[in-house]
């Protein structure tokens, strides 16, 4: 389900069905890795799009978290544990963060949540049905993770 | 001066009614269209979406069907994509159903679960759906997978809207 009101009607008639919560990471910066950010955030939104269509029963797909990537680690780790309190209070068993900033994966010892972490694609260059093709591919490999993560939860 | 010269009063009544069956048929033409629209509306191709499948290769294990077709919300086009589950059953037609779950909506995958081949499966809560797209009583799903009605164009296969299936 998106982050948009008529999902979330649907969300709350049918809370007992979804318990995965997916929150995308957005680097932003505007010195020299101006253009790798932009980059990566494209990837992790378009990836968010497809992966969201293929599990929309059961996972909310959280409008993504921003962050400078000037901002010192204590403040990255200290704001994505308030995300994970908040989300596991209110229901969700599976908290999952997709990026593809790789500066996540020496924090991801530090927080409770699953962090999926997919090297960001150049995808300026590709056209739109390649692109499509590519993104699908993500989604297939994904899709073994989540039925893992929801197996090994049940 | 010849002898069948027009006289005023008949130039005056051929150009009346060449000018008045103008008129009028440019009153009733448009009625006459406006009646008889239905049945020049056309049957097939009108909303039907191409796909890269060509009808010859469609075999009789479900296969992935992936089109794109352009959307416009109001003056904004943008470029979707569809999915569509196609074989050919028993008796040799095409059957084309949607691989949207009529539980929360999550996408189904033809034999996604191991221990139940032959059956399409939800991967989020377990749903199945047998070949022609039944709904497996017992798991979630409350109603059967909506079916695209389709047309054979050049070879090769056009989607049109999907629907719930009939006699469900």
């Amino acid at each position: 389900m998106k982050w948009i009101s008529q999902d979330i009607d649907m969300y709350l008639k049918s809370k007992e069905y979804v318990d995965t919560a997916v929150l995308p990471l957005f680097p932003v910066s505007l010195r020299d890795d101006i253009k790798q950010t932009a980059a990566m955030s494209e990837f992790i939104s378009l990836l968010s799009i497809q992966l969201e269509r293929q599990f929309r029963g059961r996972l909310v797909m959280f409008p993504g978290y921003s962050y400078l990537k000037s901002f010192p680690e204590d403040k990255l780790i200290s704001d994505i544990k308030l995300w994970e309190k908040e989300l596991t209070e209110k229901g969700f068993k599976h908290v999952l963060y997709l990026t593809s900033d790789s500066s996540w994966k020496a924090l991801e010892s530090q927080f409770d949540g699953g962090l999926i972490w997919l090297p960001s694609l150049p995808l300026e260059h590709m056209d739109e049905q390649y692109k499509n093709t590519i993104l699908d591919d993500q989604v297939k490999q994904l899709l073994q993770l989540f039925l893992q993560k929801w197996q090994s939860g049940e | 001066m010849s002898k069948n010269r027009v006289s005023r009063r008949q130039f005056l009544s051929y150009t009346l009614t060449g000018v008045g069956g103008f008129m009028a048929a440019g009153m009733l033409m448009p009625m006459v269209r406006f009646a008889v629209d239905p049945v020049l509306q056309a049957k097939a191709g009108g909303n039907y979406i191409p796909t890269p499948q060509k009808v010859a290769d469609i075999t009789e294990v479900p296969t992935r069907v992936d089109f794109t077709f352009e959307q416009q919300d109001a003056w904004y086009n943008s470029e979707e994509t569809g999915t569509a589950w196609v074989y050919k059953d028993d008796k040799g037609e095409i059957v084309a159903l949607s691989p949207v779950c009529k539980h929360l909506g999550c996408v189904v995958n033809w034999e996604g679960d191991k221990s139940n081949p032959d059956h399409f499966y939800c991967p989020c809560h377990g749903g199945l759906y047998t070949k022609d797209g039944t709904n497996v009583p017992g798991t979630p799903p409350i109603a059967p997978l909506d079916v695209y009605p389709y047309i054979e164009k050049d070879g090769y296969l056009h989607l049109g809207k999907a629907e719930p299936k009939k006699g469900a």
